[in-house]
């Protein structure tokens, strides 16, 4: 069964289209990653999905309920963390715990024990009497996330949770998503961090400009590139025949699979390894000076290179 | 019903962890009234001195007593020559001068009593009423027990000043309870005053939320928007009620200050706190930051008060401004107080202020949920 399913979702603030017809589904035990750069649309995706505002048009179901007219109902199952802190800074961590633990529907020992399990699992049961407003913005992310885990959602939506936060805290927070996926909670995670869906997600969608435009597994969103690793010369000034180097790899590759930019030059295969000593006799046979040799797997920034050719990040 | 406790619950807890607003809600409003307070207060113990000579009668101290009842003036015992100098300075407003033996100023046919006096102000027309009754029922009594035993003109006159206290005690509350409806009422007043300030300030946290994200979580959770608005709303509510009652209990232990009868007063405070709550949502809805709300909220607070006459009793202005008033809420809760407070609840005028009011708050409150964006 889908865990959730989004059909042709539209958002217009104003004039302004900031979510183009977006449809996919996520099944349940999935961890599903959107993918974009900034003002892709994600939050205005996930925003509609957990009922903040209403689309403009398209249908959002949660399990077999329908978001746009029964979002009570279905905000029951969910938690979200939201893009900014959501939280009362003035109030410790154990006390926004409590409030938001009430708030879905938690209470006596069960919200006791819940609050002590999350503090735990965020790594914050020594400082749980402290204020939030006196926590570090790692310290406040795991917080922000915590207030969404107390009741156990079986979908849990994460709008870039780690954004502007210390590789350590992001680290465990990774861990931590990872960890209640594999016991079984469903994960929407929104990240501009490819490592991040790569290394969450099973399935992913890439936003640009309010449209998905890819969507699948890895090694799925891999394929739309042709699965080419990337070996990448890079070579001394002096004695660099661009002409010169081009002749001599014609007698191995096909234009269209090597390149030539500044002082590099890039080819493109499946098996990098099986090419690797001819690629580098053709060029050296030139009298070319090799500085550096890199191989790059194909990532999703490739892909999001190739489908839009552009940067994710720029 | 336990989200709309929590809710409400937690705004109370940041509400008064913040020293601004305890300052607002508090402190500032107990030394305005304070201040204000202890002015008149003290103007009301400006009483005119009038000096009393007495004379070796036995009498005497009982018709000094007499006089003594009257506690619209400061009566002062003086020697003749010190009650002279003290009226000529007017460090009186005059002398009166006991007579030795009644019985030889009745046959003399001179007055009962010798009054100095420098000028015949008002203060002096008010005393001059009053010794003339004192002397009317001293002669009457003397006539009364002139047959009867030396002591008994003493006796009948204490028994005159036990007697006419209760009455002239009586006259004397009812003149100062109604010296005090213009104090009370000033400190309700300014107890309104700082309550606006307080709550409109509360209400514009959820601008605050709404930025910070807490909002947009409430709305993402599954307590409903009732629930929410409930829990915002009662949590103000009751703000203003705690910051109310606390004013008025202060008053009354400083200043010993009556409210009426708590029956109407409860009832009405709530329906005032209730309006206030709605300002304070409107003024939420209407604008878009914190900062905002607290330049709209000054100047209208400010003003409404100045018109509604919070400040200064509403009669003393202009029939102009006094039509202007009407259409500011706070004349309507004065008004209204003012009738319970003097105790004279003239029930129709109270409907009107009551029916004001509500019309005012569902004003504020349908602005203000309407511009309390869901989303
Ligand atoms: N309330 C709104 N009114 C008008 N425009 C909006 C509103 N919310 C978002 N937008 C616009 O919609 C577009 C998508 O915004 P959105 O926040 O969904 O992007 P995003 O993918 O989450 O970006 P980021 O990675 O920066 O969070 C942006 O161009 C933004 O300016
Ligand atoms: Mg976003």
């Amino acid at each position: 069964m889908n865990m959730l399913t989004v059909q042709d979702l539209r958002k217009i603030f104003g004039k302004f289209e900031a979510v183009k017809g977006v449809s996919f589904a996520v099944e349940k035990g999935e961890s599903y990653g959107l993918l974009g750069p900034n003002g892709a649309g994600k939050s205005t995706t996930i925003n509609m999905i957990t009922g903040l505002f209403p689309p403009t048009s398209g249908e959002i179901h949660i399990k077999d309920i329908d978001v746009v007219k029964n979002q009570k109902q279905a905000q029951k199952w969910i938690g979200v963390v939201p893009q900014e802190i959501a939280l009362y800074q003035s109030m410790s961590a154990r006390e926004n715990l409590k409030f938001w633990g009430r708030m879905y529907d938690l209470s006596g020992s069960a919200l006791e024990k819940s609050v002590d399990q999350v503090l735990e699992i965020i790594g914050l049961s020594e400082r749980a009497k402290d204020k939030v407003e006196t926590f570090s913005g790692g310290m406040k992310r795991r917080v922000n996330i915590g207030a969404a885990i107390l009741h156990k959602p079986e979908l849990l939506i994460m709008d870039e949770p780690t954004v502007g936060i210390d590789p350590q805290s992001r680290n465990h927070i990774l861990e931590t998503v990872k960890r209640l996926n594999n016991e079984g909670m469903t994960i929407i995670y929104t990240s501009h961090y490819m490592e991040e869906v790569e290394y969450l997600c099973e399935r992913i969608g890439i936003v640009d400009h309010g449209e998905l435009i890819a969507s699948g597994t890895l090694s799925e969103l891999r394929e739309t590139i042709g699965d080419h690793s990337k070996i990448i010369l890079a070579m001394d000034k002096e004695r660099f025949n661009p002409e010169q180097i081009t002749e001599s790899l014609t007698t191995f590759f096909s234009d269209k699979d090597f390149q030539i930019q500044d002082q590099q030059v890039m080819v493109f295969h499946k098996e990098p390894q099986l090419i690797l000593t001819d690629f580098i006799q053709s060029v050296t046979k030139t009298g070319a000076k090799i500085t550096s040799v890199d191989i790059v797997e194909p990532n999703l920034e490739s892909v999001f290179l190739h489908l839009t050719g552009r940067n994710l990040r720029d | 019903m336990r989200k709309i406790w929590t809710i409400l619950l937690l705004h109370l807890k940041e509400f008064f962890k913040s020293p601004g607003v305890l300052v607002l809600m508090f402190v500032m409003p107990a030394l305005f009234s304070w201040i204000f307070g202890g002015m008149t207060m003290n103007s009301d113990q400006n009483k005119p001195v009038v000096n009393v000579v007495l004379s070796d009668s036995p009498v005497s101290k009982e018709m000094f007593n007499l006089l003594k009842q009257d506690h619209h003036f400061d009566w002062k015992q003086q020697s003749r020559n010190q009650a002279e100098k003290n009226v000529s300075a007017q460090d009186a407003v005059a002398a009166v001068v006991l007579p030795d033996d009644i019985g030889q100023r009745i046959t003399e046919t001179k007055p009962l009593f010798d009054i100095i006096v420098q000028r015949k102000n008002e203060d002096y027309l008010a005393l001059s009423t009053h010794l003339e009754g004192t002397a009317g029922l001293v002669l009457r009594s003397y006539q009364a027990t002139s047959k009867l035993e030396a002591d008994a003109l003493p006796k009948v006159l204490d028994a005159i000043t036990n007697n006419k206290g209760i009455m002239v005690e009586k006259q004397i509350i009812q003149k100062d309870s109604n010296n005090s409806v213009e104090t009370n009422l000033m400190f309700v007043g300014f107890a309104i005053m700082f309550m606006m300030f307080g709550l409109s300030g509360a209400a514009s946290t959820i601008l605050e939320e709404r930025i910070g994200g807490t909002w947009g979580r409430l709305m993402v959770s599954p307590a409903s928007k009732l629930q929410v608005s409930l829990g915002y709303l009662l949590a103000y509510f009751f703000m203003g009620w705690i910051q109310f009652a606390v004013l008025m209990v202060t008053m009354n232990l400083l200043f010993e200050t009556t409210w009426g009868s708590l029956v109407y007063f409860i009832p009405f405070a709530s329906l005032v706190i209730l309006s206030v709550v709605g300002f304070g949502l409107m003024i939420a809805g209407l604008v878009k930051t914190k900062q905002q709300a607290s330049a709209v909220s000054a100047v209208l607070i400010v003003s409404t008060c100045m018109l509604g006459g919070v400040y200064w009793p509403i009669e003393v202005v202009p029939d102009l401004m006094q039509k202007i008033a009407l259409a500011v809420p706070q004349s309507w809760a004065m008004a209204g107080f003012k009738e319970i407070i003097s105790g004279s609840l003239h029930s129709a005028t109270l409907m009107r202020d009551t029916l004001a009011l509500f019309g005012f708050s569902a004003l504020f409150f349908f602005i203000g949920l309407r511009g309390m964006k869901f989303e």
